[in-house]
């Protein structure tokens, strides 16, 4: 399948290679939270929302010198295009969970709220690639308007390689055509990388190549 | 949620006592309810209803299936509720599943009626394709973004909505030689014939705090609550369903009394329904 076109370089939404979907953020959409945010990437929406600093619901997880974080990912039933039967739980879900908590535990300040918990929860409303990013820029925004203190913003995308060409920000399609994609979340003014994921699928050979 | 003081829950009370609630409303108003229909551009209807700072989308998909065997001539619709834990942190993990059942099969009772299907607020027999082998299965699910109360009402609100957005796909039905065969049913993307609401209720929550009944309550007040009522009514006045759960007794005639009010507030509630919906398909039209 031509996932770009040889002759005029668009791929099938009529992007260009190194260009990424519209992206769009709101904050302050759950009115109840402490911090919320929804944020979307072309045809991906995701809404988090952050509860805390807040007291430590089981006193046996509490550490005695920083903050408590943890995070639940949920995919709502309506999110991907076949309806999913179950809307957490699963081991992907699971992982994308804990891959959001590593990423934000290491920008958040966790030493300044010691004895206490941080939850955030991101709901994925409508599913198209890139959820993973989706849902850790949703996360920093959602920290940001909750007032907890952060090293600094964490952004995050993902890319791929189809067709001999990289891409930049894959969506569904793009996503399951069997080529390598990789997650990337970087603290934004220190420039540092705080989550790589690469996934190679049916790739006999990856070179590396800098990208400009 | 923040426990309320004594001094707070005086207020509550005295306020509603005095028909002037602590968010300046009078006993008997809903809060300003806004509506978006299509807000799942892959389900065949969807709609998003805000209550005050309760938040709640509905998405309908409808897939071909097979027909009940004791109802041949009846499609199956299935409610499922999911409450996120954006809306409150009990709700991680399986700690909203009380909830979302309750909720599932509260709104169940209210729209599809009894277990043979009579008194349905939806009419299930105009989603059948092919009697006894063909038929549509919809599939409306709900999930709570933010809760401020009254969860009931913004789903059911939700729902009619999300059913009156509803494309069910034109099908061309090729009945095959024997009766036995399964038929060919060839769906079309383009025709859509839009589903019958008007027999489609609403549900009003009237909840009881000290001696008065207030509509629409909000988290705090339904913290103070003694017993609350759901009374689920149509169009034509008619009571759909009814749920008493839990809390104080109440004596009959409070419950009869309780039945005439949501009727009434009911008939007000539609109306704005159908104007939020109109205006939402009017805007889609654009």
């Amino acid at each position: 399948m031509e996932y770009v076109n040889p002759l005029t370089g668009f791929r099938l939404d009529g992007r260009r290679p190194n260009e990424m979907r519209q992206i769009r953020g709101e904050i302050g959409v759950v009115a109840k939270a402490d911090g919320s945010a929804l944020f979307e990437m072309g045809n991906t929406k995701v809404i988090a929302a952050v509860y805390g600093p807040r007291e430590v619901r089981n006193k046996g997880q509490q550490i005695n010198n920083q903050a408590l974080v943890r995070c639940e990912y949920g995919m709502a039933n309506f999110s991907t295009g076949d309806r999913r039967r179950k809307p957490k739980g699963d081991r992907r879900s699971t992982e994308i969970s804990l891959v959001i908590r590593q990423t934000m535990e290491a920008c958040i300040l966790t030493h300044l709220m010691p004895h206490s918990q941080i939850d955030i929860f991101v709901q994925v409303l409508q599913a198209d690639g890139g959820t993973r990013s989706a849902c850790i820029n949703a996360a920093t925004l959602a920290l940001a308007d909750a007032g907890i203190p952060m090293r600094d913003i964490v952004t995050s995308c993902s890319a791929g390689y189809l067709c001999s060409t990289p891409l930049l920000d894959l969506n569904y399609v793009e996503d399951s055509a069997g080529g390598p994609d990789v997650t990337v979340g970087i603290l934004a003014k220190m420039d540092k990388v705080t989550l790589l994921q690469v996934l190679l699928e049916h790739t006999k050979q990856l070179e590396c190549h800098r990208g400009a | 949620m923040v426990g309320l003081s004594t001094g707070e829950k005086h207020f509550i009370h005295g306020g509603i006592a005095q028909d002037l609630r602590s968010d300046g409303r009078k006993r008997l108003h809903f809060r300003p309810i806004s509506v978006e229909t299509g807000v799942i551009p892959q389900a065949n209807g969807s709609a998003r209803v805000r209550l005050g700072a309760t938040d709640v989308i509905v998405s309908i998909k409808a897939e071909l299936g097979k027909p009940n065997s004791f109802q041949p001539d009846k499609g199956k619709v299935a409610i499922f509720i999911d409450c996120s834990p954006t809306a409150a942190p009990e709700f991680e993990g399986r700690g909203g599943e009380e909830l979302s059942s309750e909720l599932s099969v509260a709104l169940e009772r209210c729209f599809l009626g009894g277990k043979t299907g009579t008194g349905a607020g939806i009419d299930l027999s105009s989603l059948i394709v092919v009697e006894g082998k063909v038929c549509w299965d919809l599939y409306i699910d709900g999930l709570v973004i933010s809760s401020d109360g009254n969860l009931l009402d913004a789903l059911a609100a939700a729902i009619k909505v999300a059913l009156s957005n509803t494309g069910i796909p034109k099908v061309n039905v090729d009945l095959g030689a024997s009766p036995d065969d399964q038929p060919e049913v060839d769906v079309s993307d383009e025709e859509f014939l839009q589903f019958d609401t008007s027999g489609v209720p609403v549900v009003v929550t009237l909840t009881k705090v000290g001696r008065h009944y207030i509509v629409d309550a909000t988290l705090e007040e339904e913290s103070q609550m003694s017993s609350a009522v759901s009374v689920s009514v149509n169009r034509h006045g008619h009571i759909c369903g009814l749920t008493k759960r839990g809390g104080a007794g109440l004596d009959p005639s409070v419950i009869l009394d309780m039945i005439s009010v949501a009727k009434h507030v009911s008939q007000n509630l539609i109306s704005v329904l159908d104007s939020e919906i109109a205006a939402a398909e009017a805007n889609a039209d654009e």
